[in-house]
Formats: structure tokens, sequence, C-alpha cells
């Protein structure tokens, strides 16, 4: 089949309502966002009480914080495999290619990206916002969402990035998702698979929808920003 | 009658240099008390200090008759002082929400913020910029909706920062004037100020802060 003919293929299949197909694009969507929700509530915590709290060993948190973004995703697909492996300590839960498995691997993945992002919000935002919130008498929580709230495009754009790293890595979902059709097949891996087995089709409509989701996130990352950049 | 609020002895030091170095300080209830001094003299740090946003060694501190021993206010007594930015900041949501902010976080719930919020946008005269973006407002506008959400608490010690630096005109005019009702209404304030206009404002008392010192004068 010629480039042109699978990419016929391809849109056929992504206008044609192929089942299947969205049916993968149904599992990239669920675990990539189920996997930020996990991750968002803690990465928005601890990237505050690092940006707000003086202790020791916080540098190196900082460090190992902006480390991990680039962290390799099929190593931690690796070390997720080791540790849920039926031989692993967490065998015995039998998470190992299921849904879950993959859900926890980009929330694992997603979460020192919101650390890193809500950091450098906080710290780059207005101290007067924090002291004008305890002066006026809020408590430690009030103050903190105060401050959130203030900084809120870019602890955003952070939600956004984490979301575009989960929908678009393929190292941890093969690894700890087996790519087991119709249950933990998703965008990356399909295509991975389909490219290895010579069929294109699937594999250029899936990377199309996987371009037009990484387009939107950029496009909502920007509007974000020049609404942010417009206070 | 005890003192609104005293301390016996109050230090700040950076590093090696001492900013404040207070031998006492006693402020009464209902009287409005100027700082003054040099730039870079302290006054915007004192402030800071008794608003409870920034640590320093303090002795002997009473507020209210209680004696506190710490080395921060602390937040029953921030509750019933409050500190006013030179630069005050407004928080992006509405010039109402900024401020009820103070009385919600006093767990004063919506409908009894309501009225108490309409009548310190009327007292400051800022009814006409309820639907204006606070980022939009000017230097003038933004310290006359500070002044509001510090009046609407009725806190015991309003602690003003150099209220009218960087106004003009009418709007350092307006400023004044909402200070001089703060006074005229028997409220306890503390002003760090040069502006001549409120350091003479009838009742004010004066403290002059020079060297880490404070002298009342």
């Amino acid at each position: 089949m010629s480039l042109l003919d699978a990419t016929g293929a391809a849109f056929r299949l992504l206008f044609g309502g192929d089942a299947e197909l969205w049916g993968i694009v149904f599992i990239s969507l669920k675990v990539a966002l189920l996997g930020l929700a996990i991750a968002a509530l803690p990465g928005i915590l601890a990237g505050y009480l690092l940006a707000m709290k003086r202790f020791r060993g916080r540098r190196a948190l900082v460090v190992l914080t902006q480390s991990l973004i680039a962290f390799p995703t099929v190593v931690v697909g690796l070390v997720l495999y080791m540790l849920l492996s039926r031989q692993g300590p967490f065998g015995s839960l039998a998470l190992l290619f299921t849904q879950n498995a993959m859900i926890l691997g980009q929330a694992i993945l997603v979460f020192p990206i919101l650390v890193a992002y809500t950091l450098s919000a906080v710290q780059g935002a207005d101290s007067r916002a924090h002291e004008t919130a305890v002066s006026l008498g809020a408590g430690p929580l009030r103050a903190a969402l105060t401050t959130l709230n203030e900084t809120r495009f870019a602890v955003l754009a952070g939600v956004i990035n984490g979301f575009g790293r989960a929908i678009s890595e393929v190292g941890c979902a093969l690894m700890i998702g087996g790519n087991i059709a119709g249950l933990t097949r998703n965008i990356t891996t399909a295509i991975a698979l389909e490219t290895s087995k010579g069929e294109f089709a699937q594999g250029i409509a899936l990377g199309a929808v996987l371009v037009v989701l990484a387009f939107g996130v950029n496009l909502v990352m920007a509007m974000l920003q020049g609404e942010g950049g417009m206070k | 009658m005890s003192p609104l609020l005293k301390l016996d002895h109050l230090r700040k030091s950076f590093g090696e240099r001492c900013l404040l170095d207070l031998d006492g300080l006693k402020i009464e209830v209902g009287h409005a008390y100027a700082v003054t001094g040099d730039n870079g003299a302290g006054k915007t740090t004192l402030l800071r200090i008794l608003a409870g946003i920034e640590p320093g060694e303090i002795a002997g501190f009473e507020f209210r008759g209680l004696p506190l021993t710490h080395g921060r206010v602390p937040e029953h007594a921030r509750h019933d002082i409050v500190y006013v930015h030179q630069h005050p900041y407004l928080f992006h949501t509405s010039v109402a929400h900024n401020i009820g902010y103070g009385l919600a976080a006093r767990g004063i719930d919506a409908a009894a913020r309501g009225p108490l919020v309409e009548e310190a946008i009327a007292w400051a005269g800022v009814d006409h910029l309820r639907g204006v973006a606070p980022a939009k407002l000017s230097g003038g506008e933004k310290q006359r909706v500070a002044l509001a959400r510090a009046r609407v608490l009725k806190p015991h010690l309003f602690l003003l920062d150099e209220p009218t630096a960087n106004l003009d005109g009418e709007a350092r005019g307006q400023a004044i004037a909402l200070i001089r009702q703060l006074v005229g209404d028997n409220g306890s304030l503390l002003i760090a100020c040069h502006d001549r206009e409120l350091i003479e404002l009838p009742g004010m008392r004066r403290f002059h802060l020079a060297g880490g010192k404070l002298v009342e004068t």
C-alpha cells in the first residue's frame, strides 16, 4: 500500500466512525485524564509548598523535580513493571497490563510537571498577593488557595502540559499496559504496533488524532497565557 | 486605660545590619500616629512586623491588654490589625470581592457580607468601579479600594504604609479624605508617611524613626 493509499484509508477510518479506532482514542483520553486527575491535587500542593516553605533539602527536591520532568518514560515503565509484576512487591494487586496500571504510570509522569509549573508560578507571583491575604485574616489554606487563584493561568499551563505528556507518551503505557486490544491499547501503543506490522492506515489516522490533540493543547495554553498576560 | 499596643523592645536585623532597635512603642486606643523617617529608615519593616507578615525579635508585646510572647504577631492578633501596602495589591477578581475578602476569611457568610461591602463601596466612592477589573484601576483607585477593604473589617489598628506616595492631585486628595475620616472616627492608625498634609491632620501624633530608634516628637 502506498503512502497515499494509506493516508486515504486513514481518513476513511477517521471519518467512517471506525469503532476500534475511536475505542483506542477513548482509552487514551480516559487514561491520560484520570492520571492527570490523580496527580493534580498532590502535584499542585507539593509545588506550592516547595515555593512557600524553606526547609533542609528543599533545593535538592527542586532539582529532583526538574530532573524528573525529562525522565525517560520507558524507565518509569520499567520500574513500575518490576514493582507490579507477579514477582514484584505489589504483584498481588494484579495491576500489570491493566488500565489502572497505565493511569498510575501517567500520574507519576505528570506529577513532576505539575510540581514544577506550580513552583515556578508561585515563586514568580507578586509576594503581595499572599501577604495581602494573610493581612486580611486568611488562614494558611485560604491564603494558599488565593495565591494559586492569582497564579491560575500559570498553574493551568502546567495541567495542560501534563496532559500533553500523558497523552503522547508511549514507553510507560507500552510496558505496563501491554498493548492489549480493547483494554490497554492507546493511541501511541497502537501506532507503534500498526507501524511495526506495516499497517500504516490506522497509524496515520491515530497519529492525526494525536497531532490534533497536541495542537489543541498548545492552542489552549497559548490562549491561557495570552489571558494571563493581559492582567 | 491600657494601651492598644505596647512593646518594650523590637529588633530587626538583616544579616549584620541592624535596621530597627526600638526601646519601646505604645499606641493608644483611638489615636492616629504618623511615622516619619528617611527612605530606608525601616518604617515599612516596622509596620510589616506589627502586621505579622514579617518576623522580628519582640519583647514585652501586649495587644489589647493581652501579653504575647513570640517572634511573630500571632493569627488572633492579626485579625485585629490590618496592613495596607504602599502599592495595594488587589486580587484579580472584582472590586466587591476584594472588599469582602477579609469578611469571608472571618467566616461571615455571603448574605451578611453584602450590606457591609455595599456600605464600604459607598464610603470609598468606588461604586462606579465595581465592573472594572481591579488590575485596570489607577493607583488612587486601588488605594481607595484597599482602604475600604481594611475599614470594612473594623480592625482595632490600621497600619497604612505611605498611603499617598505616588499619588497626586485628585487621587491624593481622595485618599487623604478617607484617612481623615478614619482618624475622625476615632480609629487607631499607624501611618508611615512623608506627606505633610497627612502628618498635620488634626489629632495626629508623630513618631520619627532614625538610626533604628523611634522617637515621639
